[in-house]
């Protein structure tokens, strides 16, 4: 397992070589920072108004839903722009350099390369995930009381669903011949997979539960509400376990040129 | 170190280092190898000829554990390579055919991320990296960007890599492809130099390379290994034939020439390679250690026959390379 160290540190170092780990980090802080401001600020305006008119209409509706709820919520959706971008690299970049054949030659397992692949991934994701503790603390920072429990949760499904969703980028790089097909093919899955949800909202009957079950929006929608469902957690890591799976297969099979 | 190998080796001289057995490699309905066997021993240097699409570069990614065959067997010092790929590998350095590599390293960080990864122990991987750095002529560029090194420089860090960790047996695959000249030369000569200590083989579809750097020649074509020896073995005669040549100055006197030929005992494949204004010439193939040059030349001079030339050729490597795939191939194609 110390290779996929070796592995994932190398890769989460070129991320940084480049200007895409530099330039994800900023726009996605921009972009998340953004959002926070306006559901603070809109926040204060209703709460505002609710104080002013008949009182109790706001009560339910705590700060660390309203604020913190649609944040974990909207910024899932940045990963669907977000996760292409950061997966491309790991397999088809590797192509491309033809080092791939060089890591196959190497003593190692084939699993110990997925692995690494999807450890500097992660790596990198948690990197960029850190300063959101920064925007909790600093709302905090604000005077308003928090509820730390749905926090943890909302941070937590925001994870698993970035891992999720890194786990198939994976995949799909493992299987394109360049980067840009790899992106586009991952924004393409991951765009589908968010569909899902709506698919399951018009259905009707044991189609909308089933549509219900596969979207990843879903069983992330009760980690923002606070919510820990086992069931949730099962169904990320199945959706790791399985894909990082097919990354192994893919791989195995050696079917190219170079 | 490089005196205690040197001495490891010669004690080893005639052990077998690599042993590959009835090896097929099918690619759907391709069969890239079709039962090859042969055998290398320790500090040998071999050198895999063939034709592009003969089935080198899939024969080294075998032997490299790159994919296992379809059948047959191999083992490496001893041990069979894909009961145990992780041990084998471990004694094996492969330098790819083409190879990029991450254009945004700098030579030594990435030689040292190789040294990590072939596990060489943290105290030694030093003193180790900076020794394949002045060997390969790197110990000037170690700072610099990969991406920015001239392909000459960037074939000495993918023959760095495959140094790394010390493996006692070394594979190249066309390490001179799209080099040029001056940079070919030095990539030969630091090749000759790392075969002193080592197991080494490499593959080329350029034939002097062959006769400068190798030992030992395995002719490939069209996945199977149609002849194999020494480049001396070989130049020595394709089964043991070796060619003459006989000119003559007198056009008229040809049919004479021809039916003396002819009536030698031994020779075989008369006929007319040349012929120019009153000049003919002659070719006959005649078995090895039979020379009928001063027969030709006394006959010649009793039938009044103006001779004016008369030697023998050895079929050179060239020759019997193309010899052997052109006769290969037309005997794979009348089947
Ligand atoms: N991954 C592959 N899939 C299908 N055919 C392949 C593959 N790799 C090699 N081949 C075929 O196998 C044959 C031998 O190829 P190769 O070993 O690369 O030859 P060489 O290195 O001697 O030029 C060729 O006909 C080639 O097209
Ligand atoms: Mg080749």
């Amino acid at each position: 397992m110390k290779n996929s160290w070796v592995l994932a540190w190398k890769d989460l170092t070129s991320y940084f070589r480049s200007w895409t780990g530099v330039l994800a980090c900023f726009f996605f802080l921009v972009i998340a920072g953004v959002f926070l401001s306006l559901l603070v600020i809109s926040f204060a305006h209703l709460s505002m108004e609710a104080s002013r008119g008949p009182a109790d209409s706001f009560q339910g509706l705590g700060l660390t839903r309203f604020v913190f709820g649609s944040f974990f919520l909207n910024i899932g959706t940045i990963l669907i722009f977000l996760v292409p971008i950061l997966s491309m690299r790991a397999f088809a970049e590797e192509r491309r350099h033809q080092t791939l054949e060089l890591l196959f030659t190497y003593p190692f397992s084939d699993f110990e390369i997925v692995w690494g692949k999807y450890l500097g991934m992660i790596f990198f994701f948690q990197i960029l995930t850190l300063p959101i503790l920064f925007f909790v603390w600093f709302v905090h920072g604000l005077g308003l009381t928090l509820d730390w429990g749905p926090i943890a949760f909302g941070f937590l499904g925001f994870w698993l669903l970035g891992c999720a969703y890194l786990s198939l980028g994976l995949f799909i790089s493992s299987i394109s011949e360049n980067q840009v097909i790899s992106a586009i093919v991952t924004f393409g899955c991951l765009l589908i997979f968010w569909i899902l949800e709506w698919v399951a909202g018009v259905a009707d009957g044991s189609w909308a539960h089933f549509f219900a079950a596969l979207s990843p929006i879903r069983h992330y929608r009760d980690f923002t509400f606070g919510i820990f469902d086992m069931s949730d957690f099962v169904y990320f890591c199945f959706f790791n376990l399985y894909f990082l799976f097919l990354t192994l297969r893919a791989i195995e099979t050696r079917n190219w040129k170079g | 170190m490089q005196v205690e190998r040197s001495a490891l080796l010669q004690d080893r001289k005639n052990e077998v280092m690599i042993s590959v057995q009835n090896v097929s490699k099918h690619f759907g309905q391709i069969k890239a190898l079709d039962q090859i066997s042969f055998e290398v021993k320790c500090g040998e240097i071999l050198g895999f000829l063939g034709p592009n699409g003969a089935g080198k570069t899939t024969a080294m990614r075998i032997l490299t554990g790159f994919f296992p065959p379809t059948s047959g067997k191999v083992w490496i010092d001893g041990r069979e390579f894909f009961k145990d790929p992780r041990q084998a590998k471990r004694t094996i350095g492969y330098l790819p055919e083409t190879l990029n590599l991450y254009p945004d390293m700098r030579v030594r960080e990435f030689l040292k991320f190789v040294a990590e990864l072939r596990q060489v122990a943290g105290k030694k991987r030093r003193s180790h990296l900076d020794e394949i750095l002045s060997r390969c002529g790197l110990w000037n560029v170690k700072h610099r960007l990969i991406g920015f090194l001239s392909k000459g420089y960037r074939q000495r860090v993918g023959l760095a890599q495959a140094l790394i960790g010390d493996p006692s047996v070394v594979i190249l695959d066309e390490p001179t492809s799209g080099l040029d000249p001056k940079q070919i030369i030095e990539i030969r000569s630091l090749i000759r130099e790392l075969g002193r200590e080592r197991t080494l083989i490499l593959s080329t579809h350029i034939l002097p390379e062959v006769s400068m750097v190798c030992d030992r020649v395995l002719i490939i074509n069209q996945g199977k290994v149609v002849a194999s020896g020494t480049v001396d073995e070989l130049e020595a005669g394709l089964k043991e034939q070796h060619q003459i040549y006989v000119a003559i100055g007198d056009i008229g006197k040809k049919e004479d020439a021809l039916n003396l030929l002819h009536s030698l005992e031994g020779a075989e494949q008369i006929c007319i390679t040349d012929e120019k204004a009153q000049e003919v010439g002659f070719s006959l193939i005649v078995p090895k250690g039979l020379d009928l040059r001063p027969i030709i030349s006394r006959l010649f001079v009793e039938h009044q026959i103006p001779l004016l030339e008369i030697r023998s050729a050895r079929l050179s490597l060239e020759e019997i390379f193309m010899k052997i795939v052109v006769d290969e191939t037309r005997s794979g194609a009348a089947l």
